[in-house]
């Protein structure tokens, strides 16, 4: 037997011959010191550059605000500011805009989602979400940018809707109005409730269906009784994105909106041009509230770790 | 296959704890070189954390593992003269048979020729020869276990380590690898510690068994000596199938038995060592045992217990019958099937259940 | 499982949905292509093709710079994010459940968070360091760092690396989730170090995970502007270029043919990363037919 070469092997560094240059990676990998704490680094610069500054974003909107900065005091100019003002009715008003997109997506996408969990073959419903991916990889700047030209008075539909002759006189209702903004949100979003509401439905087993059609459970029902209790974390996950995006995204109404179309984004962007850092601050920490105020409400109602938990 | 005195491997109060749960709780084992070495017992026990251990994938609260004398315990796998074959799913996919046999042997640095050389031997001796461009996934369950194996033995480990080696593999394919392993191992020699929950696994390949439970070592010893004489209530409980009493110690008599109170009777069985007074069990296995009408006496080297007859269960080969004592507890018993006969009892029947006296065996923990 | 009694034509309907719906999420970027390509621009009566529109593109020295930026901005990223996301990958599949829970909600945040707010703080922070670094560097002497967090190319490679990050995990994740940890213990039993075993037995195994997440950070670093522009400090990027073109001129030709050559290749990378995912599954799936017939007899 191969008597005492271990024994030679077990005083040496590494383990047989590799190339220097894999040294740094080799010593990342090991489980030494080193390599354990390498695990972390990514999470602990995500928590430095990520949750630390916007967790920060509440103290600083309770500074004093000067000429160009601020400085640290504590006032509640920034929040008599924002709520006392056209911006509060504003923000309100892009609440409600960003709810009707969140329906809208919900009718529009988390039927895809069930029909692929149901009908697709295991081995492709991956594949079939995968289309999905393709418009969200387009830049959002495009895509919304070119709906000012696709909705316009001159513009793809209703040049369309002319030459077919159901309209006569080209529709302006739809660019610059909320419902511009609506139809900007839902195809920018649309994509993340059929990945949600997926990803729930892989939670649901395929034989839920044929249980209830032995029951006899009509579509409706099986909907309303079945479905969607078992995949709410999923479609909660997905319209508190849509929703938080809608009130907190600047471009889509600032490029489709009217006059009035200002949501918290754009508040904080408008507040940053104009220096009043405070203000910009205090919108920041309302969004960060109100995100996690939902997320909060949301996993005591269903327990989003369900979904968190293991795609893996 | 022990002769040698030679101690391969030794633990010494080697203890592993997942934060509160302790999954090994101080463990001593010494193996000797060249032993088939069978690490037996219940899922969730700790075999396979001890397996573990030895094979440095999960490193020891305390204790210490020896290697010929050499503490090991701080080592990772690679720097071991230990190799694992593992349940399944352990063979590189993206690797063909000879990619995944010489891969080791690659990482030694050894050339392409020589590689080419121990890889043709190898795979000689695990009946695999001309599969070296094969896939694992174009292998069945049984061949990639023996690449597996071919993976592990080209390097000339000392110390083979076989974790459920057999559990994914159907009941025939088992009992057949069995033996080829037992002669594997006989023409390799070198030490192979096997894990598995399969008794009938264990024996058939064990020189030694370590019954392992519940984080701690049962007991240890011969494979033939462990079915026959536990010395552990569990042990008995856990090989084949005994049925067993629980009582008190009543007397010790000079000739060698100790009477046993079991609360519905008195039973002798034979004991060297015992004080009155103390927590007993006794068993006796199911084959030992046999049944006759209530009205017919026991031999005088037979215990006797009334029991009320049941059912009976043909099983093939045995035939189980079933009985229930006074206290409630059941009985079985098992003979070999005839043919012929009508079952010779009937549902409420009183009976008597006998054995002989030398077939009890008596266990104080 | 297929259902024998279903309505065929239902189900055909509600691909023919699914399709749709795909095609009016595209409808925008189609329109986009159409019109660059369009020798008199969008609303014309005539429609002449040409290439034209994209030929300007290359001769603007503004614009060739600001892709240069953005190149480099995005190849910057991805080296560092995709170790980035291997690493919490790994750290992931051999963490406790809390810890898992812990570095997923980490992990997943910033796809949370609108990309207005996130700039926002993002920018306020880096601002409110750099302070704080000038005025310790004023009081001491110690001008080491005074310039580190000042607005530039690495303020906006840190924003696009929490902006990808959680693509890139997901991605990772879901590659890794296959693999089978036995794998590398057996590697580690054959003697090979931890390096080893994963460079050799995992590395290969997670491969098109690793590919097709640089793939999509590139994509993503090159379509993104609100984090970008915001914390870029001085250079031009293309969508900065892109948008204040938009905003300031109007929707020029050039201005289309810049966006459908942002969409050209990203729908070009990811269409081509598509086919070979559906390539590979066929093979998977090959392989587990093969699985099911074993070759040869024990």
């Amino acid at each position: 037997m191969a008597g005492s070469d271990w024994r030679d092997r077990y005083g040496t560094e590494g383990g047989g011959p590799r190339p220097a240059s894999l040294g740094v990676m080799a010593r990342v990998f090991s489980e030494d010191g080193l390599g354990k704490w390498a695990l972390y680094a990514p999470t602990v610069f995500v928590i430095l550059f990520f949750i630390v500054p916007t967790a920060l974003t509440v103290v600083w909107s309770f500074f004093e605000r000067t000429m160009f900065w601020m400085e640290p005091g504590f006032t509640l100019f920034s929040y008599v500011n924002f709520f006392t003002s056209a911006r509060f009715e504003n923000f309100l008003f892009s609440m409600l805009h960003s709810s009707v997109s969140v329906v809208v997506s919900f009718v529009v996408g988390f039927p895809i989602a069930v029909f692929v969990r149901r009908h697709v073959p295991t081995v492709a419903q991956h594949r079939v979400i995968l289309l999905f991916i393709l418009p969200f990889m387009v830049s959002e700047i495009i895509r919304t940018f070119m709906l000012r030209p696709v909705l316009g008075r001159n513009g793809l539909v209703n040049t369309f809707l002319t030459d077919l002759g159901v309209i006569s006189e080209p529709i302006t209702q739809i660019l610059f109005t909320p419902t511009g903004v609506i139809i900007g949100e839902v195809l920018s979003f649309l994509p993340f409730i059929v990945f949600s509401g997926f990803l729930a439905m892989e939670a649901v087993p395929k034989y839920i269906f044929e249980v209830c059609q032995d029951l006899g459970a009509s579509r409706w029902r099986t909907f309303w009784d079945i479905i969607v209790p078992l995949a709410a974390p999923g479609i909660f996950a997905g319209s508190v994105f849509i929703f938080v995006n809608g009130i907190g995204v600047a471009l889509i109404p600032s490029i489709l909106g009217g006059p009035g179309a200002v949501n918290a984004g754009l508040i904080a962007t408008q507040a940053i041009i104009a220096l009043d850092i405070p203000l910009a601050m205090a919108v920041s920490a309302i969004m960060m509230v109100t995100l996690f105020g939902l997320l909060a409400i949301g996993h005591r109602l269903f327990n989003l770790t369900k979904i968190l938990e293991p795609q893996a | 296959m022990n002769e040698t005195k030679d101690i391969a491997i030794e633990v010494v109060g080697l203890s592993k704890s997942y934060g509160p749960v302790r999954a090994l709780r101080s463990v001593d084992i010494a193996i000797g070189r060249n032993e088939y070495f069978v690490l037996l017992g219940p899922s969730g026990g700790g075999k396979t954390t001890l397996l573990r251990m030895i094979g440095g994938f999960t490193k020891p609260t305390a204790g210490r593992i020896l290697l010929h004398g050499v503490d090991v315990a701080h080592l990772p796998p690679d720097k071991r003269p230990t190799c694992m074959v593992f349940q399944s799913y352990a063979l590189f996919p993206h690797m063909t048979v000879a990619g995944n046999v010489g891969y080791g042997l690659k990482l030694k640095g050894m050339s392409k020729a020589e590689i080419q050389v121990r890889l043709d031997a190898v795979l000689e001796m695990v009946g695999l020869n001309g599969y070296q461009a094969r896939m694992p996934w174009e292998l069945s369950g049984g061949q990639q276990q023996r690449v597996q194996l071919a993976r592990a033995l080209v390097l000339e480990p000392e110390i083979l380590l076989l974790d459920e080696p057999l559990a994914a593999l159907d009941e025939q394919l088992r009992k057949d690898m069995c033996i080829w392993l037992k002669h594997l191992q006989e023409r390799v020699g070198i030490t192979f510690i096997h894990v598995t929950h399969n008794q009938e696994e264990a024996m058939s390949v064990a020189d030694r068994i370590a019954l392992i439970a519940d984080g701690e070592l049962v007991e240890c010893g011969d494979a033939r000596q462990v079915y026959r004489t536990p010395a552990r209530r569990f042990t008995a409980s856990f090989m084949g199938e005994s049925n067993l009493l629980d009582g008190t110690v009543a007397e010790v008599s000079g000739d060698g038995t100790v009477t046993v109170d079991v609360g519905i009777a008195r039973v002798a069985v034979p004991s060297a060592d015992a004080t009155a007074g103390i927590q007993a069990a006794v068993s006796v296995r199911s084959e030992a045992m046999r049944l006759i009408p209530r009205d017919q006496a026991q031999g005088a080297d037979e215990q006797a217990l009334d029991a009320i007859y049941q059912e009976e269960i043909y099983l093939g080969l045995m035939t189980r019958q079933i009985m229930a004592l006074p206290n409630g507890q059941t009985i079985s018993v098992r003979s070999v099937s005839d043919d012929d006969e009508a079952p010779a009892f009937q549902a409420g029947d009183a009976v008597r259940v006998v054995w002989k006296t030398a077939a009890g065996r008596l266990h104080l923990s | 499982m297929q259902d024998d009694y279903a309505n065929i034509w239902g189900i055909r309907l509600q691909w023919a949905y699914l399709l749709a719906v795909v095609f009016v999420l595209m409808v925008p970027v189609f329109y986009n292509l159409y019109i660059s390509f369009n020798e008199f621009g969008f609303g014309a009566a005539r429609y002449e093709f040409t290439l034209d529109w994209y030929g300007v593109i290359f001769t603007d020295r503004l614009l060739t710079g600001a892709m240069g930026w953005t190149l480099a901005l995005a190849l910057v990223t991805v080296v560092f994010v995709v170790p980035m996301g291997l690493l919490t990958a790994k750290l992931f599949k051999q963490a406790g459940r809390r810890l898992k829970l812990t570095v997923v909600a980490v992990m997943l945040l910033p796809l949370f968070v609108p990309a207005d707010i996130f700039a926002s703080a993002l920018l306020v922070f880096f601002k409110q360091l750099n302070r704080i670094f000038q005025t310790v560097a004023e009081m001491t002497g110690i001008g080491a760092f005074e310039t580190w967090f000042e607005l530039g190319f690495m303020t906006a490679v840190i924003g696009l690396i929490i902006y990808t990050i959680p693509y890139v995990f997901i991605v990772i994740l879901i590659t890794m989730g296959r693999y089978r940890a036995e794998q590398t213990e057996a590697a580690r039993s054959c003697g090979a170090t931890a390096w080893r075993a994963f460079w050799d037995v995992e590395f290969p195994q997670i491969r098109a995970g690793v590919f097709s997440s640089c793939a999509f950070t590139v994509i993503l670093a090159f379509n993104e502007y609100v984090r970008t522009s915001t914390l870029k400090g001085g250079f031009d990027t293309f969508t900065s270029v892109l948008v204040s073109q938009m905003l300031n001129i109007g929707m020029s030709e050039q201005s289309y043919a810049m966006g459908g050559l942002i969409s050209a290749v990203a729908i070009t990378v990811i269409g081509s990363i598509i086919v070979f995912t559906l390539v590979r599954t066929d093979r998977l799936q090959r392989i587990e037919r093969a699985k099911a017939q074993p070759v040869g007899a024990d």
